[in-house]
């Protein structure tokens, strides 16, 4: 008998759903032995949750390997361009407290050297507007390419802002017209287990048993294969566990927002996502610290509008399974858990998930040992989320409850508070984040510490390396500033030029 | 007539350029005028031919594109398939323009004709929000300049060629793979043989007024004529 997994079934056709049949049906190599089939079962009255429609730059890899070109993308998924994130209030919460965390890292890696720099010669300005281009080419609504460039390259690290619908639309048509994924919609009535507790189907209502070799639950908080999976709650660290999500119209000529704003109010914060037909405007807040109609308040007084708005009402608990795979069964997507949409961790979680997979196909036979590495593996890469989010409120001066209980030292991770202690006295460096592929690199670190007003640490008795000049950063904005498009012009112009092809498509 | 205009911050705020390359940009010319101060950058990708004005009063130098009007080799799709470009397409729809006052600083015109003045939102700012000319202006001026310098050179250098006979008639009969046969006359080249009798004297009277180094050059850059045919067999047999 043959120990191959090649029969592969997703259950659920959400972004984690669609994203995980369309990556595992592009790398697989139709002239295998086994060659590896795909299907996907898709309720077909369940809504999809309109998770994170901020992306992170993998997606553009994600993308590139599934076989997407991203003009499509772009035009399909009503998407713009994301340099970053803007946080507006953490800090202090006063009108000027505003910095930038862009994709970009700073053009120089050594830490010391850099913040040595930074020091020297622009003391006072703000860390990541000397560091990188990106914040000022943000600024000015540009995009971080020109339409001449190969696809997926551009002048600064950059990812998206996208309709989530409309990408697991995309993604649906590219699995089933393009990739050969088989798409039931069928309602999953149970799972069929052997002894030891391997899934050796699900039952469907009209389709009878679809049988598989490796499952994945992309079934969102249903978890309808992982359910009895034990659920870590992180929400003594992360007290968010609500939401009001409006979206907004706006002008069709209106510049687009090119970073995902992050507003913070008394009891959590307001994203606002600009694509280029609407604003995605949502509320986070402790149902703990604030109630319903305050933060219904907070959300009409962000929007400036007196017009009666219906928000949608999103309840969510912060947390993570303790395991991700368990027997022949994998949770992609919220399935697995889910944090608050802060750092956009949702999207790349599920990349992440499916690059493990794909980097190490397990076999029967390997399987367990697979396993239990992608689960010591995730719960290292959860935990590392947890302390990013929290690190935004640590850092912390404002006054409130809410504000002060973030800062209690009992909520804190204790690895976060040795990182914290150790940042008093030196940069974050690369050997805080020990791991080949950290999720959040140490430049982050930089960007939210000395963003949020960190102490600058002295320069110590050690001589730092060569002092980058600043200047060539300068030289290098000024440039990018001049040569980069409008975003809006950008994808203007990208749907002139690809209007053609769509209406032949039809006709 | 061509619509010149003074650039300046004011009115040209906003104004964008087209970087790219392509045939509405006004890319598909068959060669282009050039310098002998940029021979040397010239020759690595170009052969380079001499014409005299049609006014016949005064030679010109041309890097080399293709065989007939409107072909352009190198031009491929929107990629322009050369390390260099000559100045003069590089500085493209900008001139150099009649001080104000005279014998003050030239000028920089802008030809509000030319494709690459863009309407799209799309290409290269020419001035920052602030009216402070962005780093491809200054990389523009500086070209403008060489360029104004370079034409003022050309009389001397196309001088001391005719004074030493170094110019001679050129035509080239060019055969494609597939047989057929173009021929490019009424260009004129360095005159080689000329050239290998000049006396120590000679030479180093040539070399003292900078245009030995540009002879050389020219000579050297008609190794790319075989490149340059081997191109337009490929292009034909690509499209046949």
């Amino acid at each position: 008998m043959h120990t191959a997994i090649s029969k592969v079934v997703v259950v659920g056709g959400g972004t984690a759903g669609w994203l995980a049949a369309c990556r595992i049906a592009a790398a697989a190599r139709p002239t295998a032995e086994h060659p590896i089939a795909v299907t996907l079962v898709e309720s077909p009255d369940v809504p999809t949750i309109g998770v994170g429609e901020g992306s992170w730059p993998t997606l553009r890899a994600t993308l590139e390997r599934i076989g997407i070109g991203e003009a499509e993308f772009l035009l399909a998924c009503d998407a713009s361009f994301k340099h970053g994130s803007r946080f507006r209030g953490w800090a202090s919460g006063a009108p000027d407290d505003v910095y930038f965390h862009p994709f970009t890292p700073p053009a120089e890696p050594d830490a010391r050297a850099l913040v040595a720099a930074w020091q020297t010669e622009a003391a006072g300005t703000a860390f990541a507007d000397v560091v990188t281009p990106q914040p000022q080419v943000a600024q000015q609504h540009l995009a971080p390419r020109q339409r001449s460039m190969p696809d997926f390259a551009g002048a600064l690290n950059y990812g998206y802002h996208l309709d989530a619908g409309k990408l697991a639309a995309l993604l649906m048509r590219h699995a089933t017209e393009r990739l050969g994924v088989r798409h039931l919609r069928d309602h999953v009535i149970g799972v069929d287990r052997a002894e030891q507790g391997d899934i050796i189907g699900v039952r469907t209502r009209t389709h009878g048993v679809i049988k598989g070799d490796l499952f994945l639950d992309c079934t969102g908080h249903a978890a309808l294969l992982m359910g009895d999976v034990p659920f870590i709650d992180r929400s003594d660290v992360l007290f968010n566990d609500r939401a009001l999500a409006v979206q907004v119209p706006v002008a069709a000529d209106s510049p687009i927002k090119a970073q995902t704003d992050a507003t913070a109010h008394a009891a959590g914060w307001i994203w606002d996502i600009g694509l280029p037909t609407r604003r995605g405007v949502g509320c986070v807040y402790s149902s703990a610290h604030m109630s319903d109609d305050a933060a219904l308040e907070t959300l009409l007084a962000y929007l400036g509008t007196d017009a009666p708005i219906t928000p949608r009402r999103l309840t969510f608990r912060s947390g993570h399974r303790a395991h991700f795979w368990v027997g022949n069964c994998l949770a992609i997507g919220l399935s697995a858990g889910f944090l608050e949409p802060l750092e956009a961790s949702a999207i790349v979680t599920v990349e992440l998930s499916l690059d493990a997979l794909l980097d190490d196909w397990p076999t029967r036979a390997t399987m367990p040992l697979v396993a239990a590495r992608f689960n010591t593996l995730f719960r290292y890469r959860w935990d590392r989320i947890v302390e990013f989010l929290k690190l935004h409120y640590v850092l912390s001066r404002r006054d409130g409850r809410y504000w002060r209980d973030h800062r209690d030292p009992a909520s804190i991770p204790p690895r976060l508070g040795e990182l914290l202690a150790l940042w008093q006295h030196r940069p974050p460096l690369r050997a805080d984040l020990p791991m080949l592929d950290e999720l959040f690199p140490t430049a982050s670190y930089q960007y939210i510490l000395y963003g949020m007003g960190a102490r600058v640490p002295d320069s110590g008795p050690l001589r730092v390396g060569k002092v980058p000049s600043l200047a060539a950063i300068a030289q290098r904005t000024r440039s990018m500033v001049a040569t980069l498009p409008p975003i809006r012009a950008y994808l203007d112009a990208c749907r002139a030029a690809h209007q053609p092809i769509l209406t032949e498509q039809i006709s | 007539m061509a619509n010149h205009v003074l650039l300046n911050s004011a009115e040209h705020r906003t104004l964008r350029i087209t970087p790219t390359h392509g045939v509405d940009l006004g890319d598909a010319v068959m060669s282009c005028l050039i310098v002998p101060s940029e021979f040397r950058r010239v020759q690595n990708d170009y052969p380079i031919l001499f014409r005299l004005t049609p006014q016949r009063d005064r030679f010109q130098a041309l890097a080399m594109f293709g065989f007939e009007p409107g072909e352009n080799l190198f031009l491929d799709g929107g990629q322009w398939d050369a390390r260099y470009r000559p100045l003069a397409l590089q500085i493209q729809p900008f001139l150099i323009g009649h001080p104000a006052t005279p014998g003050g600083d030239k000028q920089i015109h802008l030809d509000l004709d030319n494709p690459r003045v863009a309407t799209g939102g799309e290409g290269v700012r020419v001035f920052d929000d602030l009216g402070r000319p962005t780093p491809y202006l200054e990389t523009i001026a500086e070209q403008l300049g060489e360029l104004d310098a370079g034409w003022q050179a050309s009389e001397g250098f196309f001088a001391a060629l005719t004074r030493h006979e170094l110019i001679e008639p050129l035509t080239l009969e060019i055969t494609l793979d597939d047989g057929t046969t173009n021929r490019l006359v009424g260009y004129h080249g360095i005159a080689e043989e000329r050239l290998q009798q000049l006396d120590a004297a000679t030479l180093g009277e040539l070399h003292a007024e900078g245009h030995l180094m540009p002879v050389f050059m020219a000579l050297a850059s008609l190794g790319n004529v075989a490149a340059l045919i081997d191109r337009k067999s490929r292009r034909n047999t690509a499209h046949g």
